[in-house]
């Protein structure tokens, strides 16, 4: 039983501290399954159509981004002549899912303590639990936005790639990228409640510093770095590549993405287990 | 004996600073500008608590009970000293405060277990016992938003006090519920304390405190004011209380009568559960006024070895003159649910003679106790032969039935007097103990 034995002033060793915090993961998964499934599901409870919606609702949206970019406005997305359906439509969405989660790690990280009050302040709980369930509750939301984009590929007639395959991949890099920025935020957001005004700014400057509606070949060279050290613009390149181009990401960004990600993560994850104790007295 | 719980030098600080703003400033001035104070919410709190001991913690609004009790249950961190547990701890804050209005009342059960720290597979086990306790019927399998708040705290409660904690941690959840739910549930924390519970729990009602815990403390401004016998705390808080009022000048008047009223209404509550004062029946010719339970030596006794004598002392006081009447008694068990005996003084050929209005009358019933280790209680009543009773309380006393020494304790609810002999097959009697 967890609760066994409950010594809240025993001096651990950090590391200790921060490896049980880890353990928590696996001796509470029911836990974190039910949590995870409520905030997935949560929306969708009081719909007719209950959890379809997960899928319609990106599906309409990729649909609708399709039809207007590509038939309406006939907006190309850069010049492609042996595939003219290309469209900005799809790229813009290829690229939004990966950003949708890099904003949404921010916003609901900020949130993920103070939101939860009764949890944190009425019941003997392992806190770290609660950043993990956003992070991996929006992630789940952007796998069936996938869904919806293959499947509106497919609606279209476009080549599916064998290079899709390497998605799982880089979406497990991902999950822990965003981890790290959720433990990270938690954090900031518990002790700084101004953090979350400034993310604001922040989130949207990440939309227009990253290629989502722009590519990054249009960038004079002299810029190149605005892509080249921004880890989101990895992610959506990324994306981009193994479903709409078929071709794999680069193998040194990819290294430097997962190094980053994990340093990111250990980082984040330390600070918040060394800081949650106080928790209780900031929300 | 083991300590559930112990508290040293516990102290909890809180800075108190007139904005978010002038925090910053004072950061930002190393110390040069000093705007906020602390507050101690709590200070030098020492405290042992024994495996099985039911603790009140009696204490004004703002004393510092809740802060206590979060940080012995671990969810505050003390500023200052070191609190140790001993044993699965669940807390309960308030209760169905996790529910979530979009799940039903059996997700939720399950997710609330989850998060008080049961295994998925101990829940479902218990599922049939919390939904009985709950006793909600189909809300069960509706969403919590259609409860009404009543239904919420019978859910939060039935979960907390099924998952069988070794400590119970309670902040004020006992309110929870109507007149009856709050009988079962009382009746459940009586079978949990002897089970062996630990419960600590913050009560503003210094009936509950006097009737269901074995111990008790008394906070006032963050520091621990007086611990130990329920009675003696109890009081000292209610002089507490009368000395706040006086200061306030609203002592005295209508507000004793709010006061008694307050009380009355609670032991109503209590009524029947375990309590010392039982419930009065009968026509109303004469009432029980005390019943107490004494060992051999005269003093009042909780605790009686498995074999030995107990008395039983009645005080009856009659309202009518009366020609012939008994006193009685019956003892039941608390674990089994039965009556073990009855008699009255008509029976055991003891005549207490004609009595006049307002005369009163005392009987000692003295008997052994070869029982059952469990807690006995005792009704008593006054009647008349062949008439129904005159004046009767229910559950009146009780008293604990421990085991005897080392010895073990025989089957069944009563030893009853055994002569045993050994004989070998011709029939001969074998010499008394090792058969060879």
């Amino acid at each position: 039983m967890v609760l066994a034995t409950h010594t809240s002033s025993a001096k651990r060793s950090f590391g200790g501290a921060f490896f049980d915090a880890l353990g928590t993961f696996y001796q509470r998964r029911w836990l974190l399954k039910y949590f995870i499934q409520r905030q997935v599901t949560r929306s969708y409870r009081r719909s007719y159509l209950g959890f379809a919606w997960a899928i319609l609702g990106p599906l309409v949206w990729v649909f609708f981004l399709t039809l207007i970019f590509s038939e309406i406005v006939g907006l190309r997305f850069r010049e492609v002549e042996e595939d003219p359906n290309l469209n900005f439509g799809i790229f813009l969405y290829c690229g939004l899912l990966p950003f949708l989660a890099f904003s949404e790690a921010l916003n609901k990280g900020i949130n993920s303590i103070k939101g939860n009050a009764g949890l944190v302040q009425k019941v003997v709980f392992p806190l770290e639990l609660l950043p993990f369930t956003n992070a991996i509750a929006s992630m789940i939301d952007k796998f069936f936005g996938v869904g919806a984009l293959l499947i509106v590929l497919l609606a279209f007639g476009r080549p599916l790639y064998w290079t899709v395959l390497a998605l799982p991949l880089i979406v497990v890099i991902q999950v822990i990228f965003i981890l790290g920025l959720t433990y990270l935020m938690a954090v900031l957001g518990t002790y700084l409640p101004d953090v979350a005004e400034i993310m604001r700014p922040v989130i949207r400057g990440m939309f227009f510093l990253t290629p989502i509606i722009w590519t990054p070949e249009r960038l004079p060279e002299q810029l190149r770095w605005v892509v080249d050290y921004n880890p989101l613009a990895y992610v959506v390149n990324a994306y981009r590549d193994v479903i709409l181009l078929g071709q794999l990401p680069g193998a040194q960004a990819t290294l430097y993405f997962t190094l980053f990600s994990v340093a990111l993560f250990v980082a984040a994850f330390a600070l918040f287990v060394r800081l949650k104790p106080r928790f209780a007295d900031l929300v | 004996m083991t300590l559930a719980v112990s508290l040293e030098g516990i102290g909890k600080r809180y800075r108190i600073s007139p904005t978010r703003s002038s925090l910053l400033r004072e950061t930002l001035s190393f110390g040069k500008v000093k705007r906020s104070h602390d507050f101690w919410a709590l200070q030098d709190i020492n405290l042992e608590v024994q495996r099985g001991t039911t603790l009140g913690i009696l204490g004004r609004n703002g004393a510092g009970k809740s802060t206590l009790l979060r940080i012995i249950s671990g969810v505050l961190q003390p500023s200052t000293g070191t609190v140790e547990v001993n044993g699965r701890l669940t807390a309960i804050f308030g209760l169905g405060s996790g529910f979530n209005p979009e799940f039903t009342g059996r997700e939720n059960a399950m997710l609330n277990g989850l998060i008080l720290g049961i295994d998925r597979a101990e829940m479902l086990k218990r599922f049939d016992e919390i939904e009985a306790f709950a006793d909600i019927g189909e809300f069960m399998d509706q969403p919590v938003r259609t409860y009404s708040s009543g239904m919420k705290s019978r859910l939060g409660f039935a979960v907390a006090v099924n998952v069988d904690p070794e400590v119970l941690v309670l902040d004020e959840a006992l309110s929870a519920g109507d007149a009856a739910f709050k009988k079962k549930t009382l009746q459940r924390m009586y079978d949990l304390r002897e089970s062996g519970t630990t419960i600590l729990f913050v009560s503003h009602s210094m009936g509950m405190v006097k009737k269901f815990c074995t111990d008790a403390v008394l906070l006032h401004k963050g520091r621990l004011v007086t611990q130990g016998d329920p009675e003696e705390v109890a009081d000292r808080y209610r002089e507490l209380i009368e000395r706040a009022q006086e200061k306030d000048g609203t002592a005295g008047g209508p507000d004793r009568g709010l006061d008694d009223m307050l009380e009355r209404e609670e032991e109503e509550d209590l009524e029947g559960v375990g309590s010392r004062n039982g419930s009065a029946r009968g026509t109303g010719e004469a009432e029980i006024e005390a019943v107490r339970v004494l060992d051999e030596s005269g003093e009042p006794a909780g605790e009686v070895p498995s074999g030995g004598t107990v008395t039983v002392r009645v005080n009856a006081r009659y309202s009518a003159d009366l020609e012939e009447s008994s006193l009685g008694i019956t003892l039941r068990s608390k674990k089994a649910g039965v009556e073990v005996f009855s008699t009255d003084t008509g029976l055991e050929g003891v005549s207490l003679g004609p009595r006049r209005e307002r005369e009163r009358a005392t009987a000692d019933f003295t008997f052994g106790v070869p029982l059952q280790p469990g807690t006995y209680t005792v009704d008593a009543f006054v009647a008349r032969q062949g008439d129904p009773y005159l004046g009767r309380t229910n559950g009146a006393a009780s008293f604990k039935v421990t085991r005897a020494g080392s010895e073990l304790s025989v089957g069944g609810l009563v030893h009853l007097p055994t002569k045993v002999e050994v004989h070998g097959p011709g029939g001969e009697l074998e010499s008394p103990g090792r058969p060879s």
